[in-house]
């Protein structure tokens, strides 16, 4: 099993390898892979060998974290100061922040390696990152499909071995499902566990920060380094994880796994047998299958894209081209200029959710909409903490189906947004969630598999992905080209 | 339910958004089409629960909020950074009219 980042920290800490050193050899392999996989839309590899110089001198001041000196990316929503943020919008094009994210702010602080910025769907509306203003990034694992979305980018950087690990941010499963069409790791935290301050804001109250890695040690690495109350941000929460890695190699003996089969209606058959197969493996080493039963699921669906795009609508209105981004070149007055700026900026999808969310917000529809959503989305919330009380976790597909293939158009939007149909339901609930590489399908492209807990147990999520990694096949397997160890 | 091109067309002003009428015409097919998907959710569920709470309510203490203290504000030289006209504000050319 690939241990990315215990494996360079190792050489880092011994003073095998410098930092500067390791840097220079990603950006090497960046310069060399991203033409290929479009994963990386902004490079900072200035600033990145700075920060690696930085990184150096901590590491022989000894004490330095393990993240110290090591290479990674973030999607293009998280803000950097004095360096592009984008979300892959044209309405924010140009735009450089003033300001670091919390996230940004904590792994500078630990001496990490900024490479760039990684590619997604623009403001994170998506399934498959083609709606980036820069084009779509490409599976690693075949170009011709998708990488998944929304953070495609920073799933193919990881994947190619163009950075070590990845920060992306889920609001409907778009850390998991990227993971899962590439064959690598995807954490998405408790709501509220890691700061959301410096995130530019797609759905607020679904939005999480988690990390892209090759391996479920590195994605507990990477999360223990960003969690934590944030004074800057009303929903995070001050929870004491006590040490999470010491958590990871916890007997699973008596662990009651729930399997609910709304989770599984219209799976791949090759899919659900893999992932039946890997429950066996849990079975077999003591932990307990429990039925379980989730009639609310079946409303999780709509009830997400009214929640989204009600919150979209409501924090895409800040682009107005006055502040920041993207400006129209002619208009006749403020209204006009607001309203080219806005149309010529947001991209197909991005309108449509502006629209759908101005539409359930709206005088008369609100009440049937927007109201009703809200209500239901208690009901899930319930559901799950009431399933919590029947089992430890729940174990469920990522996605219908293995990554689709590039520029399909023959699906509606509708169809597109069934594709995270297994996702969404656990930002509703705001529950941690894991995906794990579990198997390869008839045409060799990867299969993940859903580890879920209730809120605040991400250490158990991550303990039951950690025994699964360890006890079965190299799923995630080893890729040729990018940075070799 | 159907969405007429008229109630497009006053979304697209709450919303600040132009269309072409080309775009309006394929638009409104589109959105019927997902207006429907979200008109499952008053099919699927009966009664239900009059408490509505967001996910991050619970997770806010109100009796423990920050002392509202005055820190010290953000330059204006970096404030105004992304902005074309750099005199320390926020500007618009003038409108033709």
């Amino acid at each position: 099993m690939r241990e990315i980042i215990s494996e360079l920290s190792k050489k880092l800490h011994s003073g095998e390898v410098s930092s500067v050193e390791l840097t220079s050899e990603y950006i090497k392999a960046v310069e060399e892979a991203n033409p290929k996989y479009n994963a990386i839309v902004h490079t900072t590899f200035e600033a990145a060998l700075e920060h690696a110089e930085a990184a150096d001198e901590m590491l022989k001041e000894g004490n330095a974290d393990t993240l110290c000196g090591i290479p990674m990316v973030m999607k293009d929503n998280i803000c950097t100061d004095g360096l592009l943020t984008t979300c892959c919008s044209n309405v924010l094009k140009g735009f450089k922040p003033y300001y670091d994210a919390t996230v940004w702010e904590k792994l500078k602080e630990k001496g990490a390696v900024l490479l760039g910025k990684a590619n997604m769907d623009e403001f994170a509306m998506g399934s498959t990152s083609e709606s980036s203003c820069y084009g779509a990034p490409f599976n690693p694992r075949n170009t011709g499909h998708v990488t998944g979305g929304s953070s495609g980018g920073a799933a193919a950087a990881v994947t190619a071995n163009m950075a070590a690990y990845a920060l992306g941010s889920d609001t409907g499963g778009s850390v998991r499902q990227p993971a899962a069409y590439c064959g690598i790791v995807g954490l998405k935290p408790t709501y509220g566990s890691v700061s959301r301050y410096g995130l530019i804001a797609y759905g607020s109250s679904l939005d999480q920060i988690g990390p892209l890695t090759y391996s479920v040690k590195d994605a507990a690495i990477v999360f223990d380094a960003i969690k934590g109350f944030d004074r800057r941000d009303q929903t995070s929460k001050a929870f004491d994880y006590g040490n999470i890695l010491d958590y990871l190699d916890r007997d699973i003996k008596g662990v009651k796994i729930g399997i609910a089969e709304e989770f599984f209606d219209g799976i791949d058959p090759d899919m659900k047998t893999q992932i039946f197969d890997a429950v066996k493996l849990f079975e077999k080493n003591g932990a307990e299958i429990v039925d379980i039963k989730l009639p609310a699921l079946k409303s999780a669906l709509p009830v997400y894209y009214i929640i989204a795009c009600a919150e979209a609508s409501s924090n895409l209105g800040r682009y107005d081209g006055i502040r920041y981004g993207h400006r129209t070149g002619s208009y006749d007055s403020i209204d006009d200029m607001i309203y080219k700026t806005r149309s010529e900026g947001f991209g197909a999808e991005v309108k449509r959710r502006i629209m759908l969310g101005t539409y359930v917000l709206s005088s008369g529809y609100y009440d049937a909409y927007y109201k009703k959503a809200c209500v239901i989305r208690e009901e899930i919330r319930r559901e799950f903490d009431e399933t919590y009380e029947k089992c430890d976790i729940l174990i469920a597909p990522i996605a219908p189906t293995t990554a689709p293939v590039l520029n399909f158009k023959g699906l509606s939007s509708v169809e597109m947004y069934l594709s995270d149909i297994c996702t969404v339901p656990i930002n509703i609930a705001g529950i941690p969630s894991i995906s794990v590489p579990c198997g390869i399908d008839k045409k060799g492209l990867p299969i993940g598999m859903q580890i879920m807990g209730k809120r605040f147990d991400d250490a158990k999520v991550l303990n039951m992905a950690y025994f699964y990694e360890q006890n079965s096949k190299d799923w995630a397997g080893n890729f040729e080209g990018g940075v070799r160890i | 339910m159907t969405v007429t091109k008229t109630e497009i067309e006053k979304l697209s002003k709450l919303a600040r958004l132009y269309f072409s009428e080309e775009e309006l015409e394929k638009f409104a097919g589109e959105f019927d089409e997902i207006i429907a998907f979200a008109d499952t959710i008053n099919q699927s569920v009966e009664g239900g629960t009059s408490e509505i709470r967001s996910v991050g309510t619970e997770l806010v203490n109100f009796e423990n909020l920050r002392e509202d203290i005055v820190m010290p504000s953000l330059p204006n030289e970096k404030i105004v950074s992304n902005v074309e006209d750099k005199d320390g504000f926020f500007s618009l050319k003038r409108s033709k009219k």
